[in-house]
């Protein structure tokens, strides 16, 4: 089990082409990889191998999301999506 | 000819051709459901929606290509397939159940109070709808000739399917300007009418279809006759288009030289591409009400920034001027439920809702547009429809030190008034001292002057701007507003129309701001006259008998130039 927490910069939230770059990553892990939106409902989770469940977190310009993932590749995944949300997303964002 | 209809120009241009139908949904459900499975149709619709992706992306279409990028992994979506297959074990068809699970989805997404994911809604429904297509084991729709695409409405996954190449035009039943399909037609400079009421009955049974996306006019099977006109018109308009084009590069100015700014009209982000290119100096009308219409609760601040720091830093240093919403009870919306009233446009809208228990919409609306200044580096001019006197310009300056409460702008925005209001022309000179600048709306200012509503096409000839009243009335708001050294600009349909633009620079005013589809005509009408040949006409128009006489004027100078040049 692992798990990181990290703020969102990109300027129009996790919209469907950042969610896109997101999922795609995730889904390329074997582990059980799920996204808490903190900022707007820590009791609700979604699958993050899910668009419809990430985008369905309604993720906002400066929300703090919670990856937590659960199997053999758990460390790598978290941290590879991590770095994934710190960089952007394929987006540029200011500092 | 078998029949005419009208609908709203959506995309400028001239076709006839074939007339193309979406396909209608054949059989009953499940018809050919047994031949393939959920996961094979979902696999299928990913594969399709993924090569779209392609084709777009080394078509250039980069933007539109991450649409079908991010359909192709909901079709793949684990989520959305569990809801189906829960669906199919509880006796649903395959296709029944996911078309279920995908309007779960997207009702799940409109509840989320942000506009750009909300958007995604339609895209979850729209791949709901070709999984299903897939199930009942019809092919995706294609044009084998140049046609022209006849419909309801057009999503987003029909029009990337079709050929650019072959689609020549498109008319809708539904739709607005902003529909997605009435988007591309003008990325593919093709001509499109939406909103054609009647046109699916009309065209019922019809072989050919013209459609002119300048007048809105639809010509199903067009006689000869019509034909030979819609021909005439299509050659007029390549003329024209290739003048307007070397117009492009010049400024708007008199034939000596005295230049005014060029504003675009715009209605949303979408449409800045088509003002730059068309040689916009900047927006003198940003109407920000697209965001706010057709849903349940008012867009949050954030989604508003996105969409006006979009427009800011595409124009750069050039000025954008972001008019307050400007909506009242004849919109019917949910989250402003402002009581019936007898004559909404004396009513309590825009600025007014502020007193009214919907300040909160107002200032989310100014926090926006500030967050906006901040993250584009550029300063907005905010301007507040439906001013009537000093007392509002008071409140709004109030309304927007509120709003910049507990932040510290690097930009200051420019605040400036709307001048529509009757009573506001009349003490312009006491109000210009207060604000930034004036821009006259003369379309709400000719129907509140003349007391004749314009949405009666009963009084459509007691609509013209050029009635010497209005003419006074916008002098004196030039006069008041150059006395305070404010810039005054028009925003109406009168800046739009070559001898109403005429009049204006004659009344000197400093920036004409309209549809870049009229860039071309008015900078002609400009340049064929001086400004002291403008001022002395204007004058005239001043003491003109009516609003006829008074374009009489301009009409006969402009016969004048047309018969120089030719």
């Amino acid at each position: 089990m692992a798990e990181t927490t990290i703020e969102l910069r990109n300027p129009s939230g996790l919209h469907a082409r950042p969610a896109a770059t997101f999922v795609k990553a995730a889904t390329g892990f074997k582990s059980d990889i799920r996204v808490v939106n903190l900022t707007r409902d820590a009791e609700r989770s979604a699958v993050a191998k899910s668009m419809l469940g990430v985008l369905g977190l309604g993720v906002s310009h400066g929300h703090t999301i919670r990856i937590s993932a659960d199997g053999e590749d758990a460390d790598e995944a978290v941290r590879t999506l991590r770095e994934m949300v710190e960089a952007g997303l394929g987006e540029a964002i200011g500092g | 000819m078998k029949a005419s209809v009208r609908g709203v120009p959506a995309a400028p241009g001239i076709a006839h051709a074939r007339i193309w139908r979406l396909p209608e949904r054949s059989g009953g459900v499940g018809s050919r459901g047994l031949d393939i499975g959920l996961d094979q149709a979902a696999e299928q619709a990913a594969a399709e929606l993924e090569s779209l992706e392609q084709r777009l992306r080394t078509g250039g279409r980069v933007d539109e290509s991450e649409i079908f990028g991010a359909q192709a992994l909901m079709a793949q979506d684990p989520e959305l397939l569990d809801a189906a297959r829960h669906g199919i074990d509880h006796g649903a068809s395959a296709e029944e159940a996911v078309r279920e699970a995908g309007e779960q989805a997207a009702s799940m997404l409109e509840t989320l109070d942000d506009e750009i994911l909300a958007a995604r809604a339609a895209d979850v429904r729209d791949v709901a709808a070709r999984i299903a297509r897939i199930l009942r084991g019809e092919q995706p729709p294609r044009l084998d000739e140049r046609s022209i695409a006849v419909a309801l409405d057009l999503p987003p996954s029909i029009t990337a399917e079709l050929d650019p190449a072959l689609l020549a035009g498109i008319a809708l039943e539904a739709g607005s300007r902003t529909a997605h399909a009435a988007i591309l037609s003008r990325a593919l400079g093709i001509p499109a009418v939406v909103g054609a009421r009647g046109l699916l009955e009309a065209a019922q049974g019809g072989r050919e279809i013209a459609v002119d996306g300048t007048t809105g006019e639809l010509f199903i099977d067009p006689d000869a006759e019509t034909l030979a006109e819609v021909e005439r018109r299509s050659a007029a308009a390549t003329v024209q288009s290739a003048a307007d084009a070397e117009l492009r590069e010049r400024p708007l100015q008199t034939a000596d030289g005295h230049r005014l700014l060029l504003g675009a009209n715009i209605g949303q982000p979408g449409d800045v591409k088509r003002a730059i290119d068309a040689g916009a100096e900047g927006v003198g009308l940003f109407r920000t009400e697209f965001m706010f219409m057709g849903r349940a609760t008012a867009p949050v601040e954030g989604a508003q920034a996105a969409a006006y720091a979009q427009v800011l830093e595409a124009f750069g240093e050039r000025p954008v001027v972001i008019r307050l919403i400007d909506l009242g009870g004849d919109k019917n919306l949910p989250y402003l439920p402002v009581p019936p009233e007898e004559n909404p446009f004396l009513g309590v809208r825009a600025l007014r809702l502020a007193n009214a228990g919907f300040e909160e919409l107002i200032l989310t609306q100014l926090r926006a547009i500030l967050l906006a200044a901040e993250r584009s580096g550029r300063q907005p001019w905010i301007m507040a429809p439906m001013v009537a006197d000093l007392g509002d310009v008071y409140r709004l300056h109030e309304l927007v030190a509120t709003a910049a409460f507990g932040r510290t702008l690097s930009v200051q925005p420019k605040v400036g008034i709307m001048v529509e209001i009757p009573s506001l022309a009349l003490i312009a000179e006491l109000v210009a001292p207060e604000v930034a600048f004036f821009s006259i709306g003369t379309n709400d200012l000719t129907q509140y002057l003349l007391a004749a509503d314009r949405t009666n096409p009963g009084l459509a000839d007691r609509q013209d701007p050029l009635h010497p009243a209005v003419l006074r009335a916008i002098r004196g708001v030039v006069e008041g507003g150059h006395a305070a050294g404010i810039p005054v600009a028009v925003c109406g349909e009168m800046a739009s129309d070559p001898a109403g633009a005429m009049v204006l620079a004659g009344l000197g005013i400093d920036e004409l701001s309209m549809d870049a589809g009229a860039f071309g005509a008015v900078k002609r009408a400009l340049a064929g006259a001086s400004l002291s040949e403008l001022q002395e006409a204007a004058r005239h128009a001043l003491h003109a008998e009516s609003a006829k006489d008074a374009r009489a004027v301009f009409e006969s100078m402009r016969e004048r130039e047309r018969e120089a040049v030719g």
